[in-house]
């Protein structure tokens, strides 16, 4: 699965490890993440990320 | 300088910079150099029926902001809009509060939260409006466009209907204490205004570029930002802007060094000439004597990246570091790098500046790591990367 890189801060979203702070789980695809979901570190929107 | 510098001046009738220029300083952040000092620039417009100040200065010149205000016969002020929570122009606001008890703050839900968190205004004192949201003064209108990460996640513009003024805050700003109102000298102003996007703007570049077209869209006839002197010509900064956040990059090569006993140096030098003969520019910066402001400029555009560093005890030397640690947090469009550098007894010095470059989308190309002084053998190895280089420019199409 892909991972992806916040335009922002630089924060890379890796479906493998999930994010376990949010309380997202490994193995959950970038595309599953919910529309409302932002960026752990910097708070961005979900549309500021792209593909790393 | 000492006291009043700066009285206000007028835009176009009612509409008045009222802000302060600070010639002295030169250091913001404790970090940006000012080589040229700066202006927190603040603007007054006044309606018919109700005066707006838009934006603050830094508190250090609150009284100078205050001082214009008195001077110019202010007695009442209905509305100040905040288009950024940051210090250096909403940190007057308390002060502003105190001489004007009954204004209203004008700003986005975001940025009110941060002026609670930054500066304790109190969540009474607020009018929060919602994207392109207008407020009438009485014949002039003040349109709001919420426009998040032009520097903050809260940044707003605010655009003067009538007189088409955009108040764009830090977007579009430079760094340049002038006693011109307008921009005058457009060479001087294009280098600070890119300087300043190097070291503010450049990590929201993604964003930014989607806004100058929302710019051009409001067709401005005067562009006032919050730091420098103002644009009559805004297709001169929008034009700037649309080149240095769009994904083209140069022919260019940015090598940060520091050499302690030469033998680093002795790479720089063969490295800049074998990529002078190349055709392809480069750009050193001895970091020792580097003003960063000058090295994050150069990498706006910079096609590609090589650190030269020589080994302290096991790593990289921490000037290095300082340089590489920035260039991740601003994140430039470079697509290239690679690192060059000598040891004496081993160490890791290439492989911790890569995996400090973690936050740029970057190729990175083999390192070239030399034991002692280089002997031919070394500089083969510096040939190597230029053309590497050569050839992933070419196929960029940029030679």
């Amino acid at each position: 699965m892909a991972t992806y890189m916040c335009m922002i801060c630089g924060h890379i979203y890796d479906p493998s490890a999930g994010e376990p702070v949010q309380g997202i789980k490994a193995g959950t695809a970038f595309d599953q993440l919910a529309d409302t979901w932002s960026c752990p570190v910097c708070s961005a929107e979900k549309r500021l990320f792209q593909k790393a | 300088m000492t006291g009043i510098d700066m009285t206000a001046r007028e835009i176009v009738p009612g509409v008045f910079s009222v802000g302060a220029i600070d010639w002295d300083r030169r250091l913001f952040d404790e970090l940006i150099p000012l080589p040229q000092g700066t202006s927190y620039n603040a603007y007054l417009v006044k309606g018919e029926e109700k005066a707006a100040l838009i934006d603050t200065v830094d508190p250090a010149k609150e009284y100078e902001l205050i001082s214009n205000l008195c001077r110019m016969g202010i007695e009442r002020i209905d509305y100040v809009v905040i288009n950024h929570a940051e210090q250096d122009h909403a940190g007057s606001l308390p002060m502003i509060l105190e001489f004007f008890p009954d204004a209203v703050i004008v700003t986005n839900e975001k940025c009110k939260d941060l002026l609670i968190a930054l500066l304790h205004v109190p969540a009474e004192k607020f009018r929060v409006i919602r994207d392109r949201e207008k407020i009438s003064l009485g014949k002039r209108t003040l349109q709001f466009i919420i426009t998040p990460w032009t520097h903050w996640p809260e940044t707003q513009l605010t655009f003067l209907e009538e007189d088409r003024i955009l108040f764009p805050c830090d977007l579009f700003g430079s760094h340049i204490a002038t006693s011109d109102l307008f921009m005058s000298d457009e060479r001087t102003t294009y280098v600070a205004a890119k300087r300043y996007y190097a070291e503010i703007m450049m990590p929201f570049r993604t964003s930014i570029r989607g806004y100058v077209g929302t710019v051009r869209g409001l067709n401005p006839a005067i562009i006032a930002p919050s730091h420098g002197p103002l644009y009559k010509n805004p297709s001169f900064i929008l034009d700037a802007y649309a080149d240095w956040t769009s994904d083209t990059v140069k022919n260019e090569v940015v090598l940060p060094y520091v050499s302690m006993h030469g033998s680093t140096l002795k790479m720089v030098d063969y490295f800049t000439d074998a990529l002078i003969a190349r055709g392809i520019a480069v750009k050193p910066f001895n970091l020792s004597k580097t003003d960063t402001g000058e090295l994050a400029m150069a990498m706006v555009d910079a096609a590609t990246v090589v650190i030269a560093t020589p080994t302290v005890l096991f790593g990289p030397h921490p000037l290095v570091v300082y340089a590489t640690y920035l260039a991740n947090l601003l994140r430039p469009k470079v697509r290239y790098a690679s690192v060059i550098g000598s040891y004496g007894w081993g160490g890791k010095a290439s492989e911790t500046v890569v995996k400090m470059l973690d936050h740029v989308k970057v190729e990175v190309l083999e390192p070239v790591m030399v034991r002692g002084l280089s002997d031919e053998t070394a500089l083969r190895g510096l040939d190597r990367l230029a053309d590497e280089i050569l050839k992933k420019h070419q196929e960029l199409n940029l030679v």
